[in-house]
């Protein structure tokens, strides 16, 4: 038998099932241990699987796993630990409730069982300043902003003498000086002797800090690991989307959805629109914090009937109260908002509605749909709004009707009888836009409306999006994903802690709003 | 509707179920557990005036379950309807008591009247309260229960309190003659062509109506209905107001009805199986239907055990806390996606 070279990690044959779903196939890949390893793929590729499975979280129903070439048990949390596998979470993980030294504390294997606040801050200081966390440790959690709430999860999954870190998605809630802060943190870490592997789907940024690349689709292993210096960004592209996908999609959008760094300046100009009526007016609005976001101030915004307004920001900075205020949903201490040159600052959400307002809410499943009501019946809520509630409906009607509504978006469904949460997430948002892109619509506020979807439906959200402006709606489009900004928007406002920070005309340049994100400029 | 009716067909077998572990334990404690189902089926099905006494319990019981599966429908857990029954009783008896002697056209209807609204207004506070500033509906109507439970007794022995009673028992006048509506065996047509279109009008408000479709939305996701413009303060108001109005409803009948007039402490555990038998009947008005039969027919045996089984009368409560547990276990998962806006809304 030949020698092989010494591996961080061996996958050999894994698979791993949810009921039906085969979310991966006979994976066999080997990392080299004190690199920067990239595993991308488009979303529902199998990343995150993946990388649960070798955190222990995700037993595979086959294969084996190995760390430092030493074969453990998979599916055991405490296993993966002991051995050094670390992961830190795409959403976090961390209780908002505690501190940073508590949640230091809190991952440490070692621990007194009684302790003082006091020494436990005394004991964790040092570890945060090695790995260079501007975080006090008496800070809860929850007040911390997000980039520093990163870095004390990273820390979080170092204080066990960590040999193999794994990151899922890092980089999909920090600007992109955030991004520039956390690869220089990995860079170090590597020279200290951790082998990373990072869950990524934007090519840009894995060209930019990994050592080898990984590609995963549909659950399969398709290309890697490679050497990150060996490939391009349109290699690489065509591995991630696969040959049959690329071809419906025009190529900004496919350049959109895997952000490969090609000059934004290339990008074409759109045709102002200035000359169109304008669709919204938020004159100086002004709110008052609440338990779901920062307080507004002075918001000023037009959208004038055809044009997309991208709004970028770090979460977290107003973006949800923004869309809640115009929405209806928050109530505005000052200033006035006119939809359709109608004064609509005194008007409930149901009155706004009725005016053509439209909204695709941040969270799919809470906000937009009732998962546990039928299709028909989460189709039919707006039309159901309008007008007295006691009115007579026909169910069968609305069924019908939903039945043809949701065949024209293309939605895959057995019965308008099934309850929403039985779709899934790309179906689940398509029911939505069917419902809030309909006819009447005059202004779509689409907050987040591609994440988490995968190539074909985010490509799908964004055509629907055009479509409405192409019939004279405004559209305001909330995401923190730039490219898909970048791709779609007309024009772009960044916010940052509840105002408008900046107001950007094509062509966008990434240097720039990211600058405008964290206030640099 | 197939599905509703399956849901029924499970919650019985759970109902039995429970009735197997009251025979289990009547066996233990020494009576005869098949005495005790025969004389049970007996009374409440098999027996020749059975189904009389079986109807009797069962149409109050069922105008009350269809507002208990309004409100609950809707997200609002109103286990108040025992109070708001007492207080729809104890409205009804205030009017034939002041205005006796004025025609029955005039008096009955103000009866009715008076019954709904206090049945209303007493779920009014724990509503408003709700929707105005979050306070817990379980608590407060359940709380409300008990102080209509302290005004019947103060009312009834004293403003409408009978000089010519025993004085054991605390009671108003009997109603007069011409008001009644029906007699002792509760059983009239007014009472049934009632019950009947409050099925109907309920049926039809849940599943044909702009309200029933939204409500039922909102119970299972209220953050849904408030992003697509609904002002649940409304929609819960609604809901509330008529769960107390028919639970009033079904107070006004059992006066005017079989009981003839107000005492103290009457049906005390009314409210409670109304609530069952929504529960039951998986908030589904039809299986409501079924399920009120069910529960009326136990309500009737309950005055055949002592006779037939030598078991006293309680064993009948004994049967319906079982019946109340085993609904409770097998709906807790159920109960959990009505649930959900007790959560906090998390952040985006």
């Amino acid at each position: 038998m030949i020698a092989e070279p010494p591996s961080a990690l061996r996958c050999t044959s894994i698979s791993v099932r949810y009921g039906d779903f085969a979310a991966l196939t006979d994976v066999s890949v080997a990392f080299a241990p004190r690199l920067i390893h990239a595993v991308v793929g488009q979303n529902g590729a199998g990343k995150t699987t993946f990388a649960r499975v070798v955190a222990g979280i995700v037993r595979p129903v086959s294969g084996t796993l190995e760390i430092d070439d030493r074969e453990i048990a998979a599916g055991h949390v405490n296993r993966s630990r002991a051995a050094g596998v670390e992961l830190v979470h795409q959403s976090f993980a961390l209780p908002p409730s505690f501190t940073v030294a508590e949640t230091m504390e809190f991952g440490a294997r070692r621990g007194r069982p009684i302790f003082t606040r006091r020494e436990l801050e005394a004991r964790w200081a040092r570890h945060l300043e090695n790995l260079g966390v501007q975080a006090r440790l008496s800070d809860r959690i929850r007040d911390l902003p997000v980039e520093s709430q990163q870095g004390v999860e990273i820390a979080r999954a170092l204080v066990a003498d960590a040999r193999l870190l794994i990151l899922d998605e890092p980089t999909a809630v920090l600007s992109p000086k955030g991004v520039e802060t956390l690869f220089q943190r990995l860079r170090a870490l590597k020279a200290s002797g951790v082998t990373i592997l990072l869950v990524l789907h934007k090519i840009r940024e894995v060209l930019a800090v990994a050592d080898t690349v990984t590609v995963l689709r549909g659950g399969r292993l398709v290309k890697g690991p490679v050497a990150a210096s060996s490939v391009n960004a349109r290699e690489l592209s065509a591995a991630i989307i696969g040959a049959e996908a690329e071809q419906s999609l025009t190529v900004r959008d496919e350049e959109a959805l895997i952000g490969s760094d090609l000059p934004a300046e290339a990008r074409t100009v759109v045709a102002s629109k200035g000359s169109a009526p304008a669709i919204l007016v938020a004159d100086r609005i002004s709110t008052r914090p609440d338990p779901e976001g920062p307080a507004l101030g002075e918001v000023s915004l037009a959208i004038a009937s055809g044009e997309i307004v991208g709004v970028a920001g770090v979460e977290g900075n107003g973006q949800r109260t923004l869309v809640r205020a115009l929405t209806g949903l928050a109530e505005i201490e000052s200033g006035r908002i006119r939809l359709n040159d109608e004064d609509v600052a005194g008007f409930s959400t149901g009155e706004r509605r009725a005016r053509g307002l439209r909204v695709i809410p941040f969270e799919r499943n809470s906000e937009g749909l009732s998962l546990l009501s039928s299709l028909w019946e989460n189709w039919s809520a707006r039309q159901l709004l309008q007008g007295s509630p006691l009115k007579f409906i026909s169910p069968a009607r609305f069924r019908a009707e939903c039945d043809s509504a949701l065949k024209r978006w293309d939605v895959r469904y057995s019965t308008t009888l099934q309850p929403a949460g039985a779709l899934s997430g790309g179906n689940a948002q398509k029911l939505i836009l069917a419902r809030e892109v309909d006819r009447d619509a005059k202004l779509v506020i689409a907050a987040q409306p591609t994440r988490g979807l995968d190539v074909g439906a985010t490509a799908f959200v964004w055509r629907s999006l055009r479509d409405a402006t192409a019939r004279g709606c405004g559209v305001l489009l909330i995401s923190s994903d730039l490219d898909e900004l970048f791709d779609i928007s007309d024009r772009l406002v960044v916010m940052l802690s509840g105002r408008i920070a900046a107001e950007f005309e094509p062509p966008f340049h990434l240097s720039e709003v990211g600058a405008a994100m964290t206030g640099a400029r | 509707m197939q599905g509703n009716l399956a849901a029924v067909g499970r919650a019985l077998a759970f109902v039995l179920l429970a009735l197997a572990l009251c025979g289990v334990l009547f066996q233990l404690a020494g009576y005869s557990a098949i005495e005790m189902f025969e004389s049970i089926a007996d009374g409440a099905f098999l027996n020749p005036n059975a189904w009389q006494g079986s109807l009797r319990w069962a149409m109050p019981l069922f105008i009350t379950a269809c507002g208990v599966v309004v409100s609950f429908r809707s997200g609002y857990f109103n286990v108040g309807a025992q109070g708001q029954f007492y207080m729809g009783a104890i409205g009804a008896t205030f009017v034939v008591d002041f205005l006796n002697g004025y025609p029955a056209a005039l008096v009955v209807p103000l009866a009715f009247v008076a019954a709904i609204a206090c049945g209303a207004l007493w779920v009014a506070w724990p509503g408003y309260l709700r929707v105005a500033s979050g306070a817990d509906e379980v608590i407060t109507t359940l709380m409300g229960n008990f102080i209509a439970s302290l005004i019947l007794i103060y009312v009834t022995g004293g403003i409408l309190k009978d000089p010519s009673g025993t004085g054991q028992v605390m009671a108003s006048r009997p109603v007069a003659e011409a008001y009644r509506i029906s007699s002792e065996t509760g059983l009239s047509p007014a009472i049934v062509g009632i019950t009947v279109a409050v099925g109907v009008l309920t049926w039809v408000l849940v599943n044909r109506t702009a309200f029933g479709v939204l409500s039922g939305l909102a119970g299972r996701n209220p953050t849904m209905v408030v992003w697509q413009g609904a002002r649940m303060s409304q929609l819960g108001l609604g809901a509330f107001a008529l769960s107390g109005a028919l639970a009033g409803l079904a107070g006004v009948i059992e006066v005017l009805g079989p009981n003839g007039r107000l005492v103290s402490g009457f049906l005390p555990t009314h409210g409670f199986t109304a609530i069952l038998i929504a529960l039951v009947a998986g908030l589904s008005v039809a299986g409501a239907a079924v399920v009120s039969l069910f529960f009326g027919g136990l309500a009737a045996a309950s005055l055949y055990l002592p006779v037939l089984a030598g078991l006293p009368a309680a064993a009948i409560d004994i049967i319906n806390a079982a019946i109340a547990l085993f609904i409770t276990a097998r709906a807790a998962p159920g109960l959990k996606w009505l649930l959900p806006r007790r959560r906090a809304v998390g952040g985006g």
